[in-house]
């Protein structure tokens, strides 16, 4: 009898098997693709559709902010009819259900903060095939049809590293608090600062995630804290820099430890009030605008406008950093944004003139 | 104890129990039913060929997976892991397929044995060691989700092109991800002529009297894991064959929406009673009450909290109305 059940589950899956393989020959895209959504050039009004799969942080909350406005300047003018928001916590599974709801929908344009650089090619392809143009912001995805719209993260990694490199000096000690380990944006930034700090002969003690959480980035901090008493920096990313600052400032080591931080409010009031008392830091802008700066494109290219190659990185988009914040221009910077809540995220969303500068003509 | 007193409880009980399962299966398919009226009334392109496909293949993995969490719930246990047990069986095969289409078939067994030697671990620990489920498979979650970092540490790698892409055509004039739907139905009611799934309805019901039958409950609780565990390795097929790609980090969602595709389904959280076509349209209507808050421009602030609102109101009307059914 048990064998009866494993031959039952063999066949079926054999069964199942062949199903799948067999009408493979036929090749791609046949299955689907019964509604042919706008093409490039037609006339609008257009719909706009934007899939998240994170949630919960001020960096994903501004950035829809900031799609949002662009897009009702948009709409005001006619160019854009409907903005449609998918926007959980979810995986990758759930992603590509939301770029399929966006597809069923009959968007015309898909703006997207990807959950794997690689992982949602088969959907993309589906958008594709349907003539719906695809955008990636905040970190880049190997489909080549897709537009990356975004800074440079490794340069991105490479700004702050450089700096604390500096700071330290050959032979220094430091530690370094990660994102998520396993992320794209996490790996890419952080082969490249590592790169600078062996470059420099800095010493890493230690590396730790901390989730891109600041809860988590002061816990493991405060950990890295009492393991290595003898450090003289700490690598960190966005995100967590105001956990990780909170456990040096609470083991009172504000004055000999340099913590990289980031353009976040929280974290420049901390750094006004200590920088008396001798705290150095950099803060380097991850603009969550970058969202909004691509319905830009989005726009151009829905009206049949053309991108000049020359411009672009292999088609795609590469946003200039802007200069990063040190105790050299705090207090310029500060005056700026220090009336903004502490959940703000020092920004940056390109003009329309400025995008019209990457097309030909 | 007569062997014709013994007869007569079993009838009886055999009655109580097909009348309980008919009345949690009227609720399961009017959940059904009205999801599927609902997502045709509100989404105007629900039934052209790409929807019904791409619908499908959303949910085809937690669909194999709710097959799997029904067979280890029937017989009284939990399997909090299967999300991992699906991520580590689909970075395992597509380790071994590496991209090629020849390999498929070798993917499907590898994804089969990852999945079948996973539930081991579990069917060991909860059956001969004798530790609680709950605790046992969250443990073993964390466990199998940390080899699934050390086989694939970052997302990556390419599914091979004929998985993909034949996962998204339709074969006879009916989309793939549904064959493999029915696929999950068929697999369910080729194991449940076995004498392997009446035994574990008998221990699930009652395991002393299953032991006290001769049923061997510690091999059949243990194998029920691993059934279980072979089935999250065609749910990891199916993962694959819909990202086209590995992640490390998938089905995170996948083992809590089997465990609620289980109870939507009429299956009983203590086991021994339900069927896993229940669990099949548990997932349907998981899958499809997202699908339809999206159309009906429900605000993302507020879809999650409408979702689980949702659940909440199909899972109290499918456990309250068994729960009569039990009393009377």
């Amino acid at each position: 009898m048990r064998f009866r059940t494993g031959a039952a589950l063999a066949a079926i899956s054999v069964a199942l098997l062949a199903g799948c393989s067999s009408t493979a020959p036929t090749g791609g895209g046949g299955g689907g693709g019964e509604t042919e959504g706008a093409g490039g050039g037609s006339e609008g009004p257009f719909t706009i559709g934007v899939s998240n799969g994170f949630v919960g942080s001020e960096y994903r909350t501004q950035m829809i902010e900031d799609i949002q406005t662009v897009f009702d300047e948009y709409k005001e003018n006619g160019t854009l009819d409907e903005l449609v928001l998918e926007n959980a916590d979810t995986d990758v599974n759930g992603q590509i259900q939301q770029v399929r709801n966006l597809i069923n929908r009959g968007v015309d344009a898909i703006i997207i903060n990807p959950n794997s650089g690689t992982a949602l090619d088969a959907v993309f392809q589906e958008a594709l095939g349907q003539g719906i143009r695809i955008y990636a912001i905040d970190q880049a995805v190997e489909t080549e049809e897709v537009v990356n719209v975004g800074i440079d993260q490794p340069l991105w990694a490479e700004t702050s590293a450089q700096w604390l490199a500096e700071q330290v000096g050959e032979g220094g000690r430091i530690v370094v608090v990660n994102g998520i380990e396993g992320h794209p944006a996490n790996e890419a930034r952080w082969n490249a600062a590592k790169a600078v700090f062996d470059e420099a002969g800095v010493e890493v003690l230690a590396v730790a995630n901390g989730d891109w959480d600041q809860a988590t980035g002061q816990q493991v901090m405060s950990d890295l804290l009492a393991t290595y008493t003898d450090i003289q920096g700490v690598w960190t990313q966005d995100g967590m820099a105001q956990g990780v600052l909170r456990a040096v400032e609470a083991a009172n080591r504000t004055g000999d430890i340099i913590v990289t931080g980031e353009a976040r409010n929280g974290y420049m009031r901390m750094w006004s009030e200590l920088k008396e008392g001798g705290f150095e830091s950099i803060g380097v802008v991850n603009p969550p605008g970058t969202g909004a700066t691509a319905l830009h494109f989005a726009v151009s290219q829905l009206e049949g406008r053309e991108l000049d190659e020359s411009k672009t990185e292999n088609g795609d988009i590469v946003l200039d950093l802007e200069d990063p914040i040190t105790n050299d221009n705090f207090d310029e910077v500060w005056a700026e944004v220090q009336d903004r809540p502490d959940s703000y995220v020092l920004d940056s969303v390109l003009t329309r003139d400025e995008v019209n500068a990457y097309f030909v003509g | 104890m007569s062997t014709g007193l013994d007869n007569r409880a079993a009838g009886t009980r055999a009655v109580a129990w097909i009348r309980r399962v008919q009345i949690a299966s009227v609720v399961t398919w009017s959940l059904l039913a009205a999801v599927v009226i609902v997502n045709a009334l509100v989404q105007p392109t629900f039934f052209t060929l790409y929807s019904i496909t791409s619908t499908f293949a959303t949910f085809v993995p937690l669909v194999f997976a709710a097959v799997a969490q029904a067979i280890v719930v029937i017989g009284g246990g939990l399997d909090l892991s299967i999300g991992t047990i699906v991520a580590l069986s689909s970075v395992v095969a597509l380790k071994v397929m590496n991209g090629s289409d020849a390999l498929i078939g070798l993917g499907f067994l590898a994804a089969l044995a990852t999945g079948a030697l996973c539930g081991l671990v579990n069917g060991i620990l909860v059956a001969v060691v004798r530790l609680q489920p709950l605790i046992v498979t969250f443990a073993t979650a964390s466990v199998f989700g940390g080899v699934t970092l050390v086989v694939l540490p970052s997302p990556g790698g390419a599914v091979p092109p004929a998985m993909s892409q034949g996962f998204r055509l339709a074969f006879a004039g009916v989309p793939v991800p549904v064959w493999c739907v029915l696929a999950a139905a068929a697999i369910w009611l080729a194991l449940s002529r076995t004498r392997f799934l009446r035994h574990v309805y008998a221990v699930g019901g009652d395991a002393l009297a299953a032991f006290a039958s001769l049923v061997p409950v510690v091999r059949i609780r243990a194998l029920s894991y691993v059934v279980a565990g072979a089935l999250a390795g065609l749910a990891a097929m199916g993962v694959l064959g819909n990202t086209g790609s590995g992640d490390p980090f998938i089905g995170a969602d996948i083992a809590l929406d089997s465990i609620a595709a289980v109870v939507l389904g009429g299956i009983a959280l203590r086991g021994g009673r339900g069927g896993a076509i229940g669990a099949i349209a548990g997932a349907i209507i998981l899958a499809l009450v997202t699908n339809v808050l999206f159309f009906l421009n429900v605000p993302t602030t507020f879809r999650e909290l409408a979702s689980g609102l949702v659940i909440i109101a199909a899972l109290a009307l499918s456990v309250l109305t068994t729960r009569k059914a039990v009393v009377r």
